[in-house]
């Protein structure tokens, strides 16, 4: 019942710990979908119903998929537990041994018994302060959980964890040592006594036991030793008065008994348990301070936000690989001017004259303009023995399939081996920019057609230096 | 029930359309290049909330052939009431036409119902080749805005915006890659304003941007300060066998040990790097790691880094008084008064001391012999001793955050984290000053800092990230 919230913070801690690798986006979704089924099933979400709704989908990690420190825990206190029982016996055996010489001395056993009852309420204490004496056990155990991450989550619970440990080994002393009692009392004819190097009567230890015997004097009267019995079980009266029955050397027994039972068995016992509720306390504070618990209900809380990230096709870009190259610019009679590329420009080579036929098409020109342009430009051309087009384009707009679309028709329109070149030139008479001549060229290289270059004027430097590395390129 | 909101963006090619969207659904994997036909086919971006779609962008290839477009419509139109209805025909006759992909893939979202965002470079100058585009679009009846987007230097947004104008209903000018985050909600208001229907999703669509980048700054400030604390406190240790361990092979583990903790403070500053680019959903960015890309001057540990990123020492001689003197404070209560505020006073001196000695201390070894016990010695390297190291972490920290939060997902330029020469840290108002000093010698003195103190320390480094914010706005 005790274990339930450690296992609890455990658990969860655990599954903080895995999600740290999720992108937070994910765990925004999950949790939030989880926290809408549970508002619609009319329940409240918590901590224990996030981790058996994970489970539940996640059937490879079940409910106890942590047992690493827990079950560390478990095997330090049965540990605990076993070297008491074995030392209680020892202990017990010890405190007894009688060889039918001297009595056994009931103040060394009530020595004893106080020790007990005040290491019990040591170990309390020191849990309660937050005290680590057994600080190296805690290392040692981190360092042998083999790839265990430190957990903060648990740190603080170490004292109560091991107070428990502690109790537990304490527990099984008592309950050892108690029945070793009995038994050495059943099969041996046991003699007690008492002494004292202090100068204490009768009396006055009569009343230390009378007082000690306090929590049973009304339930088992007989375990109350008697004034008779504390005056005549003295060593030195045993030793000059011999008319002491010697089978009265063993009614100490049943007080003897009662006293571990009493003060060293149940404070034990009861102490454990405190220790157990201070655990359980501890661990569903730690819970609920812990950072993940927190970022958790956050989640659960707010609405999911999804932006629309979930395409990617960044990764498949086009072809970017560059064929063909940049040619010097041939004279031509015919120059038309593509979607108003001529605003603007500033045509340093060849020379215009007045042979030259100019010609606008494209942009705001309509389809039926655009025809008319291929059909002055083939009547110009019918005479040229090298026919020779020039298409002056904006660099810095696109090619589009318009410009395509004309070039197809412009082959279809003017003599066989008319060649075209296409000069894309930069805005008010700049220079055109590399990465706007780079997409030019790729036009060029999609519209496969040998008759058709892409030239700039042989005074443009920068054409020069894109020629010169397409050629290298294509080399 | 209202139907969702869809925008198409549409424009000529390579004019920005596919950056738009990129940025305004935090997508940084979407095709952007400079060649026309990047995009070939449309694709929508929904933005939604639990589940619930508020709005949708559908990014579309350009126009090819509006002019023939054009033509086609007009040749099938009697009149303006039948330019819809003569656009559908023309999808319904070229749905499989190998020649107007492109113009039906973009024309297809707006006669299901899509609003019109049309997208133009306003760096370049006005065409009157666009008209044909722009008269296409408004034959389709759709309600519309044009975005004015600036790809290169030139500026010839004014030009653009008279001819847009008078085609569209809302033209607004919006630099993708560049435009501040309360433009891209501007921007979004601006859609929800095109359709009365429309409105109240775009505003519950920019009520949760906003909160959505409010938690965002929350959530960077608590992944810092947890690398904070685990830097600040990591220490690397092994041991070796005392007596067969000659001197010489003690400095060689001491020094395999400082490289250890060195790179592994590297590496933690590194997770910390891309756990911030993905809570802002940046998953692409070209950010090469400190060692290989940034000059060694740059580095985490450099004395160029501590000049840029650390503080002086009158600034944590003041900070550390404060630290010390909320501790004095504490006395004074417990003698309830009593001691007339002499323990702030010596709180403070203490603190005061405590900062400067402890603050200049990264220079120094951090090496040290455990006791020797049965044969076997620890070397153990860290933790740290100085608290400038907590602030060059953190100023550097703060840095990237700010670049990232800035930062637009159609960017695709490496990120570029120069140091400032100005130390910013000094605009701290005095009392989150005083803490983040208090808890940086906490976490300097401590293996871990407990889940608490941790929280403050995010609470305390949100404050100083809104004072960075102030700063760079003021100083850009």
């Amino acid at each position: 019942m005790t274990e339930a919230p450690l296992s609890l913070l455990i658990e969860f801690d655990d599954q903080v710990r895995r999600d740290q690798s999720q992108s937070p986006v994910f765990l925004h979704r999950r949790d939030r979908k989880f926290a809408i089924a549970c508002n619609t099933a009319g329940q409240t979400p918590g901590p224990r119903q996030w981790l058996d709704h994970l489970h539940s989908l996640n059937p490879a990690s079940p409910s106890t998929a942590s047992p690493g420190p827990l079950a560390r825990w478990r095997a330090v206190a049965w540990g605990f537990g076993l070297v008491g029982a074995i030392l209680g016996v020892i202990t017990m055996l010890g405190l007894l041994f009688y060889d039918g010489g001297q009595q056994i001395n009931v103040t060394v056993i009530l020595a004893f018994i106080a020790l007990q009852l005040g290491l019990a309420l040591l170990t309390t204490l020191q849990s309660l302060i937050g005290w680590q004496p057994w600080g190296r056990l805690a290392t040692w155990l981190k360092t042998h959980g083999a790839g265990q991450p430190e957990r903060p989550a648990l740190s603080r619970l170490q004292p109560a964890l091991m107070a428990g440990c502690a109790h537990l080994g304490g527990l099984a002393f008592g309950l050892t040592g108690g029945l070793t009692l009995l038994t050495l009392v059943v099969v041996q004819d046991l003699a007690f006594g008492w002494s004292s190097t202090l100068t204490a009567g009768a009396d006055a230890y009569h009343h230390l036991v009378v007082a000690i015997s306090a929590p049973w004097h009304s339930l088992w009267p007989a375990a109350v030793p008697s004034a008779d019995l504390v005056r005549d079980s003295r060593f030195f009266r045993i030793e000059s008065a011999s008319a002491v029955v010697p089978a009265r050397w063993g009614d100490w027994w049943p007080f003897l008994a009662m006293a571990w039972l009493c003060y060293v068995v149940i404070p034990r016992a009861a102490l454990l348990l405190a220790a157990r509720i201070q655990l359980a306390v501890q661990a569903r504070l730690a819970l609920r301070q812990h950072p993940g618990l927190a970022a958790l209900m956050y989640r659960m809380e707010t609405p999911a936000l999804d932006t629309g990230d979930g395409h990617a096709d960044a990764s498949d870009a086009p072809d970017l690989a560059i064929r063909h190259q940049v040619r010097p610019l041939p004279a031509s009679p015919v120059r038309i001017h593509w979607a108003g590329a001529d605003e603007g420009l500033r045509w340093p080579e060849p020379p215009d004259d007045d042979t030259v036929l100019i010609l606008q098409a494209g942009g705001s020109a309509t389809l039926a303009q655009d025809r008319q342009v291929l059909q002055q430009a083939r009547l110009r051309l019918a005479n040229e023995r090298q026919p020779t087009v020039t298409v002056v384009t904006r660099a810095w707009q696109p090619p589009t399939g318009e410009l395509a679309d004309f070039l197809a028709d412009a082959r279809q329109a003017w003599p066989d081996g008319t060649l075209t070149a296409l000069v894309p030139v930069g805005a008010d008479a700049n220079p055109v920019e590399p990465a706007q001549l780079d997409q030019w060229l790729r036009f060029v290289d999609r519209l496969t057609s040998p008759s058709l270059q892409l030239c700039q004027p042989a005074s443009d430097n920068r054409a020069d230096a894109r020629e010169q590395a397409a050629g290298a390129h294509n080399d | 029930m209202t139907e969702t909101p869809v925008f198409a963006v549409v424009g000529h090619p390579n004019k920005g359309k596919s950056s738009v969207v990129a940025t305004l659904s935090q997508n940084d994997a979407i095709a952007i290049a400079l060649e026309p036909g990047t995009t070939r086919r449309r694709q929508t971006y929904p933005l939604s909330v639990d589940g619930e779609v508020l709005y949708e962008l559908v990014d579309t290839p350009g126009f090819q052939r509006p002019r023939r477009v054009l033509a086609w419509l007009e040749a099938h139109s009697l009149s303006a009431s039948d330019h819809a209805d003569t656009v559908v025909a023309f999808l319904n006759q070229h749905r499989d036409s190998e020649v107007f992909t492109d113009e039906c893939e973009l024309l297809t979202p707006l006669m299901a119902g899509a609003g019109i965002i049309y997208v133009v470079d306003g760096s370049v100058p006005y065409s009157p080749e666009h008209e044909a585009e722009m008269t296409i679009l408004r034959w389709t009846g759709r309600p519309s805005l044009a975005l004015i987007n600036s790809i290169g230097p030139g500026d010839h947004a004014r030009t653009w915006q008279a001819a847009l104008g008078q085609f569209f209903q809302v033209v607004r000018r919006f630099d993708a890659v560049r435009a501040p985050f309360e433009d891209h909600l501007g921007l979004l208001k601006a859609f929800g304003q095109l359709e009365p229907s429309w409105e109240p999703a775009l505003e519950r669509a920019v009520h949760y941007l906003a909160a959505q980048r409010e938690q965002r700054q929350w959530q960077s400030a608590e992944l810092i300060a947890n690398a904070l604390a685990d830097m600040m406190a990591w220490q690397e240790r092994r041991t070796v066998t005392a007596v067969a361990t000659p001197v010489a092979a003690t400095d060689r583990v001491a020094q395999e040990l400082r490289e250890h903790w060195y790179r592994h403070q590297r590496q933690r500053e590194q997770s910390l790097r891309l756990a911030v680019e993905h809570l802002y959903q940046h998953s692409r960015i070209q950010r090469q790691e400190a060692e290989l890309t940034w000059h060694s001057e740059h580095d985490l540990f450099s004395e160029r880094s501590r000049r840029l990123w650390g503080v002086s020492r009158s600034y944590l001689a003041a900070a550390g008084f404060g630290a010390g003197a909320l501790g004095g404070v504490g006395v004074d209560a417990l003698t309830l008064g009593s001691s007339f505020g002499a323990g702030a006073l010596i709180g403070g001196l203490m603190g005061a001391a405590g900062s400067v000695f402890y603050g200049d201390r990264l220079a120094q070894s951090l090496w040290r012999l455990g006791p020797l016990k049965e044969g076997l010695q620890t070397i153990r390297f860290g933790p740290v001793q100085d608290t400038q190291f907590g602030y060059i972490v953190l100023g550097r920290a703060v840095d990237h955050w700010w670049s990232i939060s800035q930062r637009n997902h159609a960017g695709r330029d490496p990120l570029d984290l120069a140091p400032h020469d100005s130390h910013w840290l000094t605009e701290l108002a005095r009392g989150p000053r005083q803490e983040l000093q208090q808890l940086l010698n906490k976490a300097r003195k401590n293996k871990a800092l407990e889940p608490r103190d941790r929280q403050r320390l995010a609470t305390v480094i949100h404050d100083v990230m809104s004072a960075y914010r102030a700063w760079r706005l003021n100083r850009d």
